[in-house]
């Protein structure tokens, strides 16, 4: 696997299972702060994704798409908060700034669906993560750290995902 | 109707977007029932933004109570019990009406029964305005079909507040799914009512998208059509650039409706159910209501159109069996945000 540069990483999965798995890995990482940015057509594997992040940091909620409501909050037994947000239709509104991303981060990691639709509002330190489909089960995942923290967790992930360094 | 002990209940319900209170007797008769959407305050954000919607709830909770009571002419001293939502919906929407109803309990020392929202859907075909003439109440055992944005599932009803879920979605909600339909044809939000408008005009029969049957089981699959309704969009725009809107909206929704009304027959036959209930958001779908309503195998109890939407009436029904059949709740009781009927 092609290792581009210490801030980027690149994961072809080849199975829903897969990409959740690494969700898993990346979620048990997570502290309140971190950022996580998801950028993908329909149909990329967002969602499987976030479902097994959410599982790897330890909610035993159910994780969907926040598809009606903005930000969906998941809880963990220890009385942490993972919050999960749909940004889609979020481009269109002037005031977003109202949505105080500053006040959840406090509290939790945050991820963000549609990212890319919100991306001036983004805090500069973040994980981007870009899927892609490729075909009926692959998928391309590319993560892109920004900031010493995120440097710092993706060489955690890519040490967790593909062993070695 | 029941030999069960008379009761005018006020019914709290506050899970999402909308604040809402009304005043029920005896499980069936509507006295007063208030909405006070927040759907504009929302609308702009293109979904419920939960810190927004609670404190919209903290606003209107109080002005929802007392218009609930002037309209039905009533004070609160002629109130039995105080029915309210305890899940399942967002934790600080529901913890607004919970209060509320447990201050109003405490203060008039009038028993407190938490109601599960989704049980509420179902019980709004128990519910009638008053002065209409009372229909007879839906027979067990019963057949519901409860579909809506978060829930698409299977339940047999052999009495009241009694549930044997056969089946549910293994991934997407009917709902979500033409939520997320409408956004593949960038139609506006809600999704539900855009893709029915635009299906009005549209040619069910243009697109062939698949029906997940699920054979041998009473579950629901919507994530593949969601999938296959995309990759006809991608098709469709590298080919000609336009897209089919209206074809592609009804061809979506006949799918949909498809697999929803027939499982439900099959369910109905296979347990020997006596009649049918449809319920939920969904609910309001024109397509839906006429594919059961073109039947005569089974009367099918639907709600009306105001009652398909969140509202306090149905809490109010559903609080009443339960207060009626002794299910009370304590002062302590607690919001269940995520919180099966069964």
């Amino acid at each position: 696997m092609p290792i581009l540069d210490e801030h980027t990483l690149d994961f072809f999965s080849r199975s829903p299972e897969q990409t959740r798995r690494v969700g898993m890995r990346l979620g048990s990482m997570l502290r309140p702060g971190d950022v996580i940015c998801l950028q993908g057509d329909l149909g990329a594997g967002k969602t499987t994704f976030v479902q097994g992040l959410a599982q790897g940091w330890g909610t035993l909620d159910a994780v969907s798409s926040p598809t009606f409501i903005i930000v969906n909050m998941y809880r963990r037994a220890d009385g942490a908060q993972l919050y999960h947000m749909d940004a889609y239709r979020l481009d269109s509104v002037p005031e977003a700034e109202e949505l105080d991303l500053e006040s959840m981060l406090a509290q939790g990691p945050l991820l963000v669906e549609w990212a890319e639709r919100i991306r001036d509002l983004i805090p500069a330190n973040h994980i981007w993560l870009e899927m892609e489909y490729l075909a009926e089960e692959h998928r391309k995942m590319r993560f892109t750290a920004h900031g010493r923290r995120n440097d710092a967790l993706l060489a955690d992930l890519r040490q967790a995902v593909f062993g070695g360094d | 109707m029941t030999d069960l002990k008379p009761a005018r209940i006020l019914a709290l319900e506050s899970s999402c977007d909308e604040t809402a209170c009304a005043i029920l007797e005896n499980g069936r008769v509507l006295l007063s029932s208030v909405v006070a959407s927040q759907m504009d305050i929302h609308a702009r954000f293109g979904g419920v933004f939960p810190e927004v919607a609670s404190r919209q709830h903290v606003l209107a909770v109080v002005p929802v109570v007392e218009q609930a009571l002037s309209q039905a002419h009533l004070s609160l001293s002629e109130v039995d019990a105080i029915a309210v939502t305890r899940g399942p919906g967002l934790a600080g929407s529901l913890v607004v009406g919970l209060n509320a109803a447990k201050g109003l309990a405490l203060g008039l020392g009038l028993p407190l029964v938490g109601v599960n929202h989704l049980e509420g859907h179902i019980y709004s075909s128990w519910v009638y305005n008053a002065g209409e003439t009372l229909p007879p109440e839906p027979q067990f055992p019963l057949m519901a079909l409860l579909v809506s944005g978060g829930h698409t599932e299977l339940n047999l009803m052999t009495d009241h507040l009694t549930y044997r879920r056969l089946g549910a979605t293994l991934d997407d909600a009917a709902g979500e799914a033409f939520d997320k339909v409408a956004r593949l044809l960038s139609l506006p939000y809600p999704g539900g009512p855009s893709v029915q408008k635009a299906a009005e005009n549209g040619d069910p029969s243009r697109f062939h998208f698949p029906r997940a049957w699920l054979e041998n089981s009473w579950n629901f699959s919507f994530s593949g059509l969601k999938t296959a309704v995309l990759y006809e969009v991608n098709d469709l725009k590298n080919r000609s650039g336009s897209l089919p809107v209206d074809d592609l909206a009804a061809s979506f929704q006949a799918a949909v409706v498809d697999v929803l009304f027939k499982k439900t027959i099959d369910a109905a036959r296979e347990f020997g159910a006596k009649e049918i209930l449809v319920a939920g958001g969904v609910s309001a779908n024109r397509a839906l209501r006429q594919a059961f309503q073109s039947q005569t195998e089974f009367k099918v109890h639907i709600p009306p159109l105001s009652l398909c939407t969140d509202n306090a009436a149905m809490i109010g029904s559903a609080g009443y069996f339960r207060y009626a059949l002794g299910h009370t709740s304590g002062l302590d009781m607690d919001v269940q945000p995520t919180w099966p009927l069964s």
